[in-house]
C-alpha cells in the first residue's frame, strides 16, 4: 500500500495560540482514517490547512503527490471536502447547488448532469432535487452537503464532523454513505468527536488533543493503550463534583468520566474497587442504581491519556 | 475563467430570488423618481416650460417690431412660453422681481438706429432669479435670435448701400460675392431678413430645449446613479453571508484561485447592476417618458462604469464589515454620502462651496453629470472623462477590497 496523504510536522499558530502543533500522519490509499478529539483539539484547523483554506505556519502536506504550497490547484482537484457547516445556498435547489459545485470542479455538460444525478441518488434525494435547500431538514441538508463534496469523484475525501446536530436516521445514512464511498475506492479522512462513529468507520485512528496527536493506530492498537483495564459503569443520581473528587481519590481508579446520571470509572482492578466505589458514593449522598463492568473503548483511551472526557 | 462566470451566474440567480433586494434596487428608485419628479417638476408636460414672459418694445424703428413679431408668431416658441407684449418697462421689471413673470425682454428705443449705425445695440433681458432654468432658456433664445438677426440687418443694409453704388466698386470688403448676389436676386434684403429671422429663432430654440431636463428626468438620472450603488451593498451582504455560511471557504477549497472567486463575486454584482440599470432605463422610459439621450452606447457605458463602482464598493464594504449587520450600518452611510455629494438629493451646484472639491470622489457625481449631459444632447466624447473617473473609483475600491477582505 502507498500513502496518498502525507502530513509532516504540520503546525499552525494564531499569534500566541498554537492550534496545531507538529502533527504528522499518513493515510494509505483506500483507508478510512479518523481524527478523534474534543472540540478545539485542532481537527478542523488541520482539515482547513489540508484543503488550502489556511496556510500552515510550518510543515508539509502532500495529497496524491501534490504539495499544498507549490501545487495547490492540483491538490485541491484531488480532494473532496465536506465542511462541518452545511455550506450550501439556501435559496437554490439541491440540483442547482450540486450543478454549481460540480462546475467549480470543472465538470461540464453531460458529465455534470451524470455527476449531479449520481450524487442525488447517493444522498437518497433524487425525488426532491428541485426543492430549495432552505426547505430541507437538517439531515437532508447534511446529505446534500456530502453529495456536493463527491461530485467530481475525488481520490481523497475530507469530512469534518459531518454528522453534527442531525437525527439518528440521517446519521446512519451518512455513515453508510461513507462506507459505500470507501468500498468504491475512495480514501476518507473523517474527523469527529463521536467515538462510536470513528470506531465504526475507521481503519486507523489518530486521537488529537490541544493541537497534537496523542495516540494513533487501529482500534485494537488503541485499546491496548488501556490494556488490562476495565470500565466500571455506574448509574448514579446526585454525583456532585465533590463526590467525583472522592471517587478519583480511591486507590486503583485510573480515571473518571461523568455524564448526567452515569459514571465511568477506568481501573485495572474492577473486582476490588467496586465495593469501595459504591460505599463512597452512598456515603456522600449519591444514590447508586446499577453497576456493570465493560470493555474499554476509545472514550476510555482518551480518558486514560488526558484524564478528561471527549465531551469536556 | 469559466469558474468566474459560474460564480457570477450563481450570484445573479440568488439575487433575483431575493425579494427584499429587488424591492430596494428596483421598486424604490422607480417610486422615488415618480414621487420626486412629480413633486418638484413638470411630469407629463414633455419639454414645455410653460413660463410667463413679457416683451416691452420701446424701439421707434421697425427692427424692434420685427423681433416682437418673430418671437410671438413662432409656434415652437409659443408652445413653450406664454408671451405677453407690454408697454411699461418699469411695471414689467417689478413683476419679474416679484416672480410673477419668469423673464422679460426690453427692446430699447434706439435699437434700429444703433443697428443701422453699426453700433452695439444692447437688449435688456430680465430674469426671475428663482426660475433660472426657464429664464435661462428665454435669455438664450432672445440672445441667439437677436444676434443673428442683427448681423443680417446690418449685412442687408450694407448690401443695399453697395447696390446703390456703380458696379465697378465691387463687393464690400469681406463680403461673399456669390452669397450676396443670391440674396439680392430674390428680392430686397428686408424680406430675406424676415425669413432668416424666423428660421434662426426656431432652430436655436430647438437646440436650447434639448438642453433642458425635466425634474423627472433629473431624478431618473440621480436615482439611477444612487441606487446602482445599492447593488454594491447587496454584493457585500452576499460576500459576508458566504463567509459566515462557509460557502466561501468551500469555494476556496475548489481548484479556483481567490482571484477568480473575487472576480466572480464582482462580476456577479455587475451583472445584477446591469439588469437593474436595464430595468431602470426601460422603466423610466415607459412609465415617465424619460429621454436618456440619443447616444445609447454612451448611456450604457456610463451605467457600466457605475456598476463597476458598485462592484468595487461591494468588495470594499466586505473588507470593512465583518457581519451583514455591520455592513447594513456603514453601506447606506457611504452611499448616501456619495449621493449627496453627487447631487442625487439636491443639485450638486447648490452644495456649500467647501464641499464641492469632495465631489470628485463620488461616483454618483460623475454618473449623474454624465446622464444629464447625455440627456441634454451630449455624446460619448463629452462624457468619456466622467466614465473614466467612475471606472477609476470602482477599480480603486475593488483593489482596496481585494487587498483587505478576509476569506475566513
Amino acid at each position: 500500500m502507498s500513502s496518498i496523504v502525507e502530513v509532516r510536522a504540520l503546525t499552525k499558530r494564531f499569534n500566541e495560540l498554537v492550534a496545531v502543533n507538529e502533527v504528522s500522519f499518513s493515510i494509505e490509499e483506500g483507508e478510512v482514517y479518523g481524527l478523534l478529539g474534543p472540540n478545539g483539539a485542532g481537527k478542523t484547523t488541520t482539515i482547513s490547512m489540508m484543503s488550502c483554506l489556511i496556510e500552515p505556519t510550518s510543515g508539509a502536506i502532500m495529497v496524491d503527490g501534490y504539495d499544498s504550497v507549490r501545487e495547490p490547484g492540483a491538490l485541491k482537484a484531488a480532494l473532496g471536502v465536506v465542511p462541518q457547516e452545511v455550506a450550501l445556498y439556501p435559496t437554490l435547489t439541491a440540483a442547482e447547488n450540486l450543478r454549481f459545485w460540480g462546475s467549480m470542479y470543472g465538470l461540464r455538460g453531460d458529465a455534470l448532469k451524470r455527476a449531479v444525478a449520481d450524487a442525488l441518488e447517493l444522498a437518497g434525494l433524487a425525488d426532491r432535487a428541485k426543492e430549495r435547500i432552505e426547505k430541507y431538514s437538517g439531515g437532508m441538508k447534511r446529505r446534500i452537503n456530502i453529495a456536493a463534496g463527491i461530485l467530481h469523484k475525488p481520490r481523497v475525501l475530507l469530512m469534518d464532523e459531518p454528522t453534527v446536530g442531525i437525527d439518528p436516521q440521517s446519521r446512519n445514512h451518512i455513515l453508510e454513505t461513507v462506507k459505500d464511498l470507501n468500498a468504491a475506492g475512495m480514501t476518507v479522512l473523517y474527523t469527529s468527536h463521536y467515538m462510536e462513529e470513528v470506531e465504526y468507520l475507521c481503519d486507523r485512528i489518530a486521537i488529537m488533543d490541544h493541537g497534537a496527536i496523542i495516540a494513533e493506530g487501529t482500534l485494537n492498537e488503541l485499546r491496548d493503550v488501556v490494556g488490562g483495564m476495565d470500565v466500571v459503569a455506574v448509574k448514579v443520581a446526585g454525583a456532585t463534583p465533590e463526590v467525583l473528587e472522592r471517587v478519583r481519590a480511591i486507590e486503583g481508579v485510573e480515571g473518571v468520566e461523568s455524564a448526567e446520571d452515569a459514571l465511568e470509572v477506568l481501573t485495572r482492578s474492577s473486582g476490588s474497587i467496586m465495593g469501595r466505589l459504591v460505599s463512597t458514593l452512598e456515603s456522600e449522598g449519591a444514590h447508586v442504581t446499577s453497576v456493570s463492568v465493560t470493555e474499554p473503548n476509545l472514550e476510555s483511551v482518551f480518558l486514560h491519556l488526558t484524564g478528561k472526557s471527549l465531551r469536556d | 475563467m469559466r469558474n468566474l462566470l459560474t460564480i457570477a451566474a450563481k450570484d445573479t440567480r440568488i439575487m433575483v430570488r431575493d425579494r427584499a433586494a429587488l424591492l430596494v434596487m428596483l421598486a424604490m428608485p422607480l417610486g422615488l423618481i415618480f414621487i420626486l419628479g412629480s413633486a418638484l417638476g413638470n411630469l407629463g408636460e414633455g419639454d414645455s416650460l410653460d413660463a410667463e414672459v413679457a416683451i416691452v418694445n420701446d424701439d421707434t424703428g421697425e427692427t424692434g417690431q420685427r423681433f416682437v413679431d418673430a418671437l410671438t408668431s413662432a409656434e415652437e416658441i409659443d408652445a413653450v412660453f406664454n408671451i405677453h407684449v407690454r408697454d411699461d418697462a418699469g411695471e414689467v421689471r417689478t413683476e419679474v422681481e416679484r416672480g410673477d413673470l419668469t423673464a422679460a425682454l426690453v427692446i430699447p428705443a434706439d435699437l434700429t438706429d444703433r443697428i443701422m449705425r453699426g453700433e452695439p445695440a444692447p437688449l435688456e433681458v430680465l430674469q426671475d432669479p428663482g426660475s433660472t432654468v426657464s429664464a435661462g432658456v428665454w435669455a438664450a433664445v432672445v440672445r441667439a435670435g437677436v444676434a443673428q438677426a442683427s448681423a443680417q440687418i446690418v449685412a442687408g443694409h450694407t448690401l443695399a448701400e453697395a447696390l446703390s453704388t456703380p458696379p465697378s466698386a465691387g463687393p464690400p470688403p469681406g463680403a461673399d460675392a456669390s452669397g450676396a448676389s443670391a440674396g439680392v436676386s430674390h428680392g430686397y434684403p428686408g424680406q430675406a431678413q424676415e425669413l432668416e429671422l424666423d428660421a434662426v429663432h426656431v432652430s436655436e430654440l430647438e437646440v436650447e430645449l434639448e438642453k433642458e431636463v425635466s425634474m423627472i428626468s433629473y431624478y431618473a438620472a440621480a436615482m439611477s446613479g444612487m441606487f446602482l450603488l445599492f447593488g454594491g451593498m447587496f454584493g457585500a451582504f452576499s460576500f459576508v453571508r458566504e463567509r459566515r455560511e462557509q460557502t466561501l471557504a468551500r469555494m476556496i477549497s475548489t481548484p479556483s484561485s481567490t482571484a477568480v472567486i473575487v472576480g466572480g463575486k464582482a462580476l456577479g454584482v455587475m451583472l445584477i447592476g446591469a439588469l437593474q440599470f436595464l430595468v431602470l432605463l426601460v422603466g423610466t422610459r415607459m412609465l415617465f417618458q424619460v429621454d436618456w439621450g440619443a447616444d445609447v452606447l454612451a448611456v450604457v457605458l456610463v451605467g457600466f462604469a457605475e456598476v463597476l463602482a458598485a462592484a468595487g464598493l461591494a468588495m470594499a464594504l466586505a473588507a470593512l464589515g465583518k457581519t451583514e449587520r455591520a455592513i447594513g450600518g456603514i453601506a447606506p452611510a457611504f452611499i448616501m454620502l456619495f449621493a449627496a455629494l453627487g447631487g442625487a438629493m439636491i443639485p450638486a451646484e447648490q452644495l456649500p462651496s467647501w464641499l464641492l472639491p469632495a465631489q470628485v470622489f463620488s461616483p454618483v457625481y460623475w454618473t449623474i453629470d454624465s446622464f444629464l449631459q447625455l440627456m441634454q444632447g451630449g455624446a460619448l466624447v463629452d462624457v468619456a472623462p466622467n466614465i473614466g473617473a467612475v471606472a477609476a473609483i470602482g477599480i480603486a475600491l475593488l483593489g482596496f477590497g481585494a487587498w483587505r477582505v478576509r476569506y475566513e
